[in-house]
């Protein structure tokens, strides 16, 4: 006969117990990582090459894609270490595959790794990396609708870059939707309209950066 | 496409207590997942009975318990159960999320390992 037992265990336990034992290793060395998500295309790479020229902080780059290392490549140019993971058709990152990625860095002299993570919206938002903040990255061109769309990344975000501005010029966006729907979802979320090709938004962004990280010291 | 991934993670966890407890065989897996949470419940059971075999969770039946989303808004107490992000009543976006996010294995059933057939198994050949 069979016999029934409670279990009452998250599905994500094991995952979830690496994540956070990053997260305790980074906060002991007073490293800030961040994690953007976004739909690919949404302008992630180019959000990282701006960030990280002309800047202070020093850095690390984990990008996540299911094939090529392209992104690592791009980053690479920029004078800062990256590692490429490649996830082989899996639609995101997981954290034992961030715990390789960041024993394949020199992080003695980092203040934040960057995490890229795989192009979507969906499953991104559902593990836990051991990030300090996930971020979300929508460009203005896939239109204001998505925050509702996609709430639960919106909900997870600490920060909600809205990217591409420069592009309003030609492509009507509906500001009050887009925020207005973010707002609901996650009053607490820092809202920057960014263009990383003309600079707009890249100085309150970067502002962002420092001050999580004197908040993790 | 994330369904495969938690399917891995259930699989290896349950595996492990089969092997630390003795289960012969799981007959009967339960999850509770919030709708937040995104599962797409047929693709979950597709990917279950796929990675199952040649486990001890080969053949069995998953059952997934679906959680509404339900929230509390902050300003004024008022609580809801629908997929709303601020509160119906005052308005405010000051909410939190109370049900929606779970992703939990509930419970299983089991059967115990089968008593040895072969009388002169070697449970205990010790002392020759």
């Amino acid at each position: 006969m069979p016999r029934r037992i409670s279990i009452r265990q998250s599905v994500m336990a094991a995952d979830e117990k690496i994540a956070n034992r990053l997260r305790r290793d980074l906060k002991d060395r007073g490293i800030l990582m961040v994690n953007l998500i976004g739909s690919p295309g949404a302008g992630k790479t180019t959000l990282l090459e701006s960030t990280l020229a002309g800047t202070d902080l020093r850095s690390a780059v984990i990008e996540g894609d299911i094939a090529t290392s392209r992104d690592a490549e791009r980053i690479a140019r920029t004078g800062t270490q990256a590692v490429q993971i490649n996830t082989h058709g899996g639609c995101h990152l997981e954290a034992h595959l961030v715990e390789k990625a960041l024993e394949e860095l020199a992080l003695d002299k980092v203040d934040i790794v960057f995490i890229e993570n795989v192009g979507n919206l969906v499953c991104p938002a559902e593990f836990d990396l051991g990030e300090d903040y996930k971020v979300a990255v929508c460009s203005l061109p896939e239109g204001p609708d998505k925050p509702l769309k996609y709430p639960h990344l919106f909900c997870e975000a600490g920060a909600v870059l809205l990217t591409k501005i420069d592009l309003n010029k030609h492509i009507p966006f509906d500001r009050e939707l887009f925020w207005g729907d973010v707002s609901r979802l996650n009053p607490n979320a820092k809202k920057i309209e960014i263009s990383a090709t003309a600079g707009d938004g890249m100085q309150e962004w970067k502002a962002l950066l420092s001050r999580w990280l004197g908040e993790k010291r | 496409m994330h369904e495969l991934s938690l399917v891995k993670s259930i699989i290896d966890l349950l595996a492990d207590h089969a092997e630390k407890n003795g289960w012969h065989r799981v007959s009967r897996v339960t999850l509770r997942i919030g709708r937040m949470r995104q599962v797409i419940p047929d693709v979950m059971k597709f990917s279950f009975s796929v990675a199952a075999e040649g486990t001890a969770l080969e053949g069995a039946e998953l059952e997934i318990i679906e959680l509404p989303l339900a929230g509390r808004c902050r300003a004024c107490g008022y609580a809801w159960e629908e997929e709303l992000f601020s509160c119906p009543k005052c308005g405010s976006s000051d909410s939190e999320i109370t049900h929606g996010m779970e992703l939990d294995i509930d419970s299983v059933e089991v059967e115990d390992q089968d008593a040895p057939k072969d009388k002169h198994s070697p449970i205990c050949n010790g002392g020759r």
